[in-house]
């Protein structure tokens, strides 16, 4: 059992355990996009951003990916992190202003505009996906290339990975909500899952044999 | 080479006693550094000619040929050095190779290809004297020379495995780890973590195996001293981690060298199979039973896989991408196994500090920082390379001294350390000690030590940007803020150098800035706002610049600069356009676009300081700016002042103006607010306008008829000119605002001479310069008589020692500068042509008494100077030589150090004083809008500035008159500068013939006859000659203007579409 100082208590936490963890069963709210359980932490969005330690000496770690250890001084609200949040909101909000889970978040942090350039990426490359397909699925269909501005997630070579089951579990996980959709090019499908309100899908009976894994699927539910 | 396998330490020692002993060290040897830099700049030439020549002399055995790595001096490579003699030949050609060759056979110096002192002008012999080794601690570059890296032997023959030895002898690791930490030897690679702690770290891990790392991913533009020692020394850093292997049980060793550098993968490989032939790596380490094996990773080249989690994922075959610590290597390492990661230099230390003993190693440095540091000094300094210094040495040691200072003419400006992540430091800060602490203190890094020097030439806000662009590509892309963050700063500094910034962008650029260095996961995202910030921290002004005023005053940002002729004119004179004009033979357009800006273009003409040819693009890199101002003189001398009718406005209601002063500065505003519809009233003390102009310049520079054309042209109905009336006799500021004056323009020009502060300086004889030019430009008498001097390196000086020359009484004329001649303000074609005519000038001296005899000027005692240290604008700062004197006759001595305003006649007493600077003797404005304390009154000219240039008069004068309208109307008082981008089309002149390559310049009257009148000096362009020289220039309009037709308007189709 570690012994640790927890937003002013004295809490004590799994041999093991993360931040995180420790901080959500003490009832202590973290925002996080790239951590899901079940998945193995990533600590690729920032968001779960905490203060380590105090004073002159205090550091801001990613609570996902940050092992709890004996006598750590941990505050997960302190000024420091509620700027570098909201700075991180700001960002993506930027570049991913349809989703409704930023949306969301950005609006619980207070976060009503952005200051940037205005961007419509559909991906925060949170990596959701990809260890979704890895570690649920068996599946290492979709994975991640380039670095820096250029990085990306795809497949190999852009073409449907034969590892693809699709299941649609990458969807299912996606904070960025919008949806690989390729129907225009079945050969580079991922899943066959759309939000569009009118499926351009619908009625083409190449798309006949795929399934949707919305919840719940429009295009069914239209049809 | 046979290797045979050592079995013993013992063996190992009497190997290398036996190699020393046969070993002559008084055969001479030439040692050819031929690293990536010396075989870039032609060693391998060097070295067959050697071989060549050795052959065809029969030297073989006479004369030895050692091939080296890298030495450091990269900026003199190709270079020779002969041993042991220790001469240096600096940048050596073949046919210098193949007489060094023999030179060395007769044991002879070839003076001639000595390296030069840049400042004694003496040759140097000895590398050793030469400032740039001078002040270096060559501990591990200084072995680079004495041993060929392919050659193991060599090695061991300068003492190397020795350290090895020892501590397999001794078998005790703890006593290592112990003389580690006691070194308080700290990691090279940045962050400096101390060695000897780390290595604790490892002993303490359980693990099936345990893992050395030697970090060899250097990554960072212009710093590659890395590469210099696994090149140049790689057995140091297979010895050093076999002694780390001991010390801490790891077992397997891994080199992780980019696979950019080719050079030292061949030269590690070989150093590799050698050491293991020898047995001193591998399995049974000189039969005591302990085994390293040493395996080499070629790296592909992602900056991010420096960093040790995104290196050890590298290692295992997976996407160099970094994970969080804790935790860290060596916890969790190479396969999840312990592992140690240092630099290469660190390692290279590793054996210093075995064979040195840990106490003299912790010697040198500071407490905090033991040892030496190599830095890959680059940039705009004189003397690149790398250079190795005690840690806790002072930046301005590094820079200036071995540096050498500045490239160019422009003094250093910063200088940028520790890489794309590092942080700018300004000159001011160069008494900084570079250590760990001292650095990071100052807002950057020591990183692995690169060092970039960087001058006022160089844009800040464009280095930030260029870094940012540099780590947005490399960040690895996992955390967010590090992708998303360095690419949104990038974005707001390219708006901010496009003339797109706002203020917010500084605002928004600093937070974000803080938030990516706190949030991101590893040691690149955490330091990549570095630039930012460091920049935002000592360059704010250059930021508020770029977004205020839109403009980058080292020209670099292109949408700032537009056309830089125009751009660097004060009173923004498009000089392409009168030049394209010039081409087409269209004189008139010509005039308009001179005169349009400039009131007065026949006097700027002659006497202009033409900052426009100093940033011509035609000028830079090694060509010859367009002679601009010979051009405009051109166009001026063949058109009528009267000719070119501005638009004027109706006579308005506002009440009218006063302006004191009608110099270029008073009449430029008198002309403006009289454009405006202002009625202006001018106050004149002398008996006709034009101020300085007048009295200060003199007629052979500016022919009276000139300025007295020029000065009518601008007289219109609105101005009235009241002469021979003195501010403070006849009128006064508040007389003047109660005859009905809306607003007064001061600019009275700067007419009293600053004295010197010495005895003697009211004797007969000595005389104010401005005193003596008005006597003559003015009264036409001559005052100067005899043996002259001139004490002043600035225009005034040189204008009064060529008045004097040309005075009948004058036998000689000298000035006296306490700096050098490169150093003189005045402007360079004036103090030639001063020389041309046969004034001496005594750079270098500082006057110390007046001699007077029965009240009469009888000489002048001056010491000479020496150069010293720097100051903070990289220039030498001159010292007295107090037993160097220098005794002048002299019957004449004018006083010519600077000048400044009659500011009493301002009233400067009372309730309604102006605010006035007393020690420079000028009055204080607001820079921008040129008011006084007084809201109703203005200034501008020289009396704001002090001596300063006729176009910065003018400019002033315009600035004033837009604000004085301003103020009447009741509007606020601000110009918003737009991007000087420029807007008229003119086609460009189809050019038939040949061009001329440089620069062709005015014919002048000979040397010989000027000294007989004061008939203007500089002639005119012929109509052939203004062409042919105004074909020369680049047209940098055309980018920004040509839409209708040429290259644009085939960019602008192609975007829309179009096919053509």
């Amino acid at each position: 059992m570690i012994t640790m100082q927890l937003n002013g208590l004295e809490v004590h936490a799994e041999e093991g355990s993360t931040l995180l963890e420790v901080a959500q069963f003490y009832g202590f709210p973290l925002p996080t996009l790239c951590h899901m359980e079940g998945l193995s932490s990533y600590g690729a969005c920032r968001l779960c951003v905490v203060e380590l330690g105090g004073g002159g000496s205090s550091e801001l770690v990613s609570a996902c990916t940050y092992p709890a250890v004996e006598g750590l001084v941990v505050r997960t609200a302190s000024e420091r992190v509620i700027r570098a949040r909201r700075m991180v909101l700001e960002l993506l909000l930027a570049s991913c202003p349809q989703s409704k889970t930023i949306q969301d978040l950005a609006a619980a942090h207070d976060v009503r505009q952005q200051r940037f350039r205005q961007e419509h990426d559909s991906c925060i490359l949170c990596g959701l996906c990809v260890r979704m397909c890895a570690e649920q699925m068996t599946g290492r269909a979709i994975g991640f290339r380039g670095r820096g501005e250029h990085r990306t997630i795809g497949t190999p070579y852009d073409q449907q990975a034969e590892e693809c089951k699709l299941c649609g579990g990458c969807i299912y996980v996606c904070p960025a909500c919008t949806l690989r959709c390729t129907y225009t090019d079945p050969d580079r499908v991922i899943c066959g899952g759309c939000a569009n309100l009118t499926p351009p899908c619908l009625g083409k009976p190449q798309f006949h044999d795929m399934m949707c894994f919305m919840d719940p699927c429009v295009a069914c539910e239209l049809g | 080479m046979n290797l045979e396998r050592l079995g013993s330490p013992a063996e190992f020692r009497a190997l290398q006693r036996q190699i020393i002993s046969e070993h002559d060290r008084h055969i001479p040897r030439i040692v050819i550094p031929a690293g990536t830099c010396g075989q870039a700049s032609g060693a391998n030439d060097l070295i067959r000619v050697t071989k060549r020549e050795m052959l065809a002399r029969g030297l073989v055995g006479k004369v030895h040929l050692r091939v080296t790595g890298c030495h450091g001096y990269c900026e003199l490579e190709p270079s020779v050095l002969v041993v042991p003699s220790g001469t240096f030949y600096p940048r050596v050609d073949m046919a210098g190779m193949a007489r060094i060759v023999e030179a060395v056979a007769r044991d002879e110096v070839l003076e001639e290809l000595l390296y030069v002192d840049e400042e004694t002008g003496r040759r140097i012999r000895r590398q050793a004297d030469i400032p740039f080794f001078r002040y270096q601690t060559r501990n591990l570059l200084g072995h680079n020379e004495r041993a060929d890296p392919i050659r193991v032997l060599h090695y061991i023959r300068e003492g190397g495995y020795a350290a090895l030895t020892t501590v397999l002898e001794r078998g005790d690791p703890e006593r290592v780890i112990d003389s580690m930490k006691a070194s308080r030897l700290r990691g090279r690679g940045g962050a400096g973590f101390p060695t000897g702690l780390k290595w604790e770290f490892l002993t303490r891990q359980a693990g099936a195996r345990r893992f050395l790392v030697c970090n060899a991913d250097e990554g960072d533009p212009g710093a590659y001293m890395d590469r210099s020692l696994l090149e140049g020394n790689p057995h140091s850093i297979l010895e050093g981690m076999a002694i780390g292997a001991f010390a801490t049980g790891a077992d397997e060793g891994v080199i992780y060298v980019r696979a950019e550098y080719p050079l030292a993968i061949k030269h590690l490989l070989i150093a590799m199979r050698q050491a293991r032939a020898l047995g001193l790596l591998g399995e049974d380490i000189l039969g005591t039973g302990f085994s390293f094996q040493v395996d080499l990773v070629k790296g592909a080249g992602a900056f991010v896989c420096g960093e040790e989690t995104a290196l050890v994922r590298s290692i295992e075959s997976k996407v160099g991408e970094p994970r969080q610590r804790p935790p860290y290597p060596v916890e969790r390492g190479i396969d999840g196994m312990p592992t140690v990661i240092n630099n290469v230099e660190t390692w290279a230390n590793v054996p210093l500090v075995i064979e040195r003993g840990s106490a003299a190693f912790a010697a040198l440095g500071t407490p905090a920082s033991a040892g030496t540091k190599i830095f890959s000094l680059v940039g705009q300094v004189l003397n690149t390379g790398l250079v190795e210094v005690p840690m806790g040495v002072s930046i301005a040691r590094i820079v200036n001294d071995i540096g050498g200072g500045p490239v160019g003419k422009a003094p250093i400006k910063a200088v940028q350390t520790g890489g794309p992540s590092g942080g700018c430091i300004p000159a001011r800060l160069f008494d900084l000690a570079v250590d760990y602490d001292t650095l990071k203190s100052a807002g950057s890094i020591m990183g692995s030590g690169g060092m970039i020097v960087m001058d006022a030439d160089t844009c800040m806000v464009d280095v930030a940007r260029y870094f940012m662009a540099f780590l947005k590509d490399e960040s690895c892309g996992k955390c967010f803020t590090c992708r998303k963050g360095t690419q949104r700063m990038f974005e707001l500094l390219d708006d901010i150098v496009s003339g797109r910034g706002t203020p917010g962008h500084l605002d928004l650029l600093e937070e974000l800035a803080e938030v990516v260095r706190d949030t991101s996961m590893c040691g690149l995202g955490r330091s990549a706002p570095n630039p930012v910030l460091s920049t935002l921290r000592y360059f704010a002004d250059e930021y508020r610049r770029h977004i205020k005023d839109h403009r980058c005053d080292a020209f670099v940002c292109h949408e700032l600069v537009g056309a830089p002729c125009a751009t660097a004119c004060p009173v923004g004179t498009e000089a392409w356009r009168y030049v394209a004009h010039i081409q087409r033979g269209e004189l008139a357009e010509a005039y308009t676009a001179i005169r349009e800006a400039n009131p007065f273009p026949s006097v700027c003409a002659r006497v202009c300081h033409h900052p426009c040819e100093a940033r011509c693009r035609a000028g830079q890199a090694g060509g010859t700016p367009v002679a601009i101002r010979a051009l405009k003189r051109f166009i001026t001398d063949r058109s009528d002042p009267a000719s070119y009718v501005p638009h004027r406005a109706p006579r308005n209601d506002q009440p009218p103006v006063a302006v004191v002063g009608s110099g270029p500065a008073g009449l430029t505003a008198a002309h403006f607010l009289s454009l405006r519809g202002y009625g202006v009233t001018i106050i004149e003390k002398e008996a006709e306008p034009g101020g300085m102009l007048y009295s200060a310049i003199p007629p052979y520079r500016l022919p009276r008829e000139v300025i007295r054309s020029e000065v009518q042209a601008l007289l219109d109905d609105n101005i009235t000119v009241r002469c021979g009336t003195e501010l403070g006799q006849d009128v006064t500021i508040d007389s003047l605002l109660e005859e009905g004056f809306g607003a007064v323009f001061v600019a009275i020009g700067a007419h009293e001479s600053l004295r010197l502060g010495l005895e003697g300086e009211d004797a007969t004889g000595v005389i104010p310069s401005i005193e003596f030019l008005k006597a003559f430009n003015v009264e036409g008498r001559s005052m100067a008589k005899g043996r002259v001097g001139v004490i002043g390196g600035g225009n005034s000086a040189v204008d009064a020692a060529r008045v004097a020359l040309r005075q009948p009484d004058v036998d000689s004329v000298t000035i006296l500068y306490r700096r050098t001649r490169d150093e003189m303000p005045a402007f360079a074609d004036e103090v030639e042509a001063a020389l041309e005519e046969g004034i001496r000038l005594e750079a270098l001296v500082t006057p110390r008494t007046i001699r007077v005899e029965r009240g009469q000027l009888v000489g002048l005692r001056c010491v000479r100077n020496r150069l010293g240290e720097r100051d903070a604008s990289g220039r030498r700062r001159p010292i007295p030589i107090e037993d160097a004197v220098l005794d002048l006759g002299l019957d004449t001595l004018i006083v010519a150090i600077s000048e400044g305003s009659d500011t009493d006649c301002l009233a400067v007493v009372g309730a309604n004083r102006l605010e006035v600077d007393e020690r420079a003797r000028t009055v204080r404005v607001d820079r921008e809008t040129l008011r006084t304390n007084r809201p109703q009154v203005f200034a501008g000219g020289d009396v704001t500035t002090g001596p300063s240039t006729v176009i910065a008069a003018i400019a002033a004068g315009k600035r004033a008159a837009a604000m004085m309208d301003r103020y009447l109307r009741g509007e606020a008082l601000a110009m918003p500068d737009l991007p000087p981008i420029p807007k008229d089309y003119v086609e460009p002149a189809t050019w038939t013939g040949s061009l001329p390559v440089s620069r062709v310049s005015p014919r002048r009257v000979a040397a010989s006859d000027r000294r007989e009148g004061f008939h203007e000096v500089e002639l005119s362009f012929s109509g052939e000659e203004a062409r042919e020289e105004a074909a020369r220039c680049l047209r940098c309009d055309l980018e920004f203007t040509a839409s209708g037709s040429g290259a644009g308007a085939l960019k602008d189709r192609a975007e829309a579409g179009v096919s053509t």
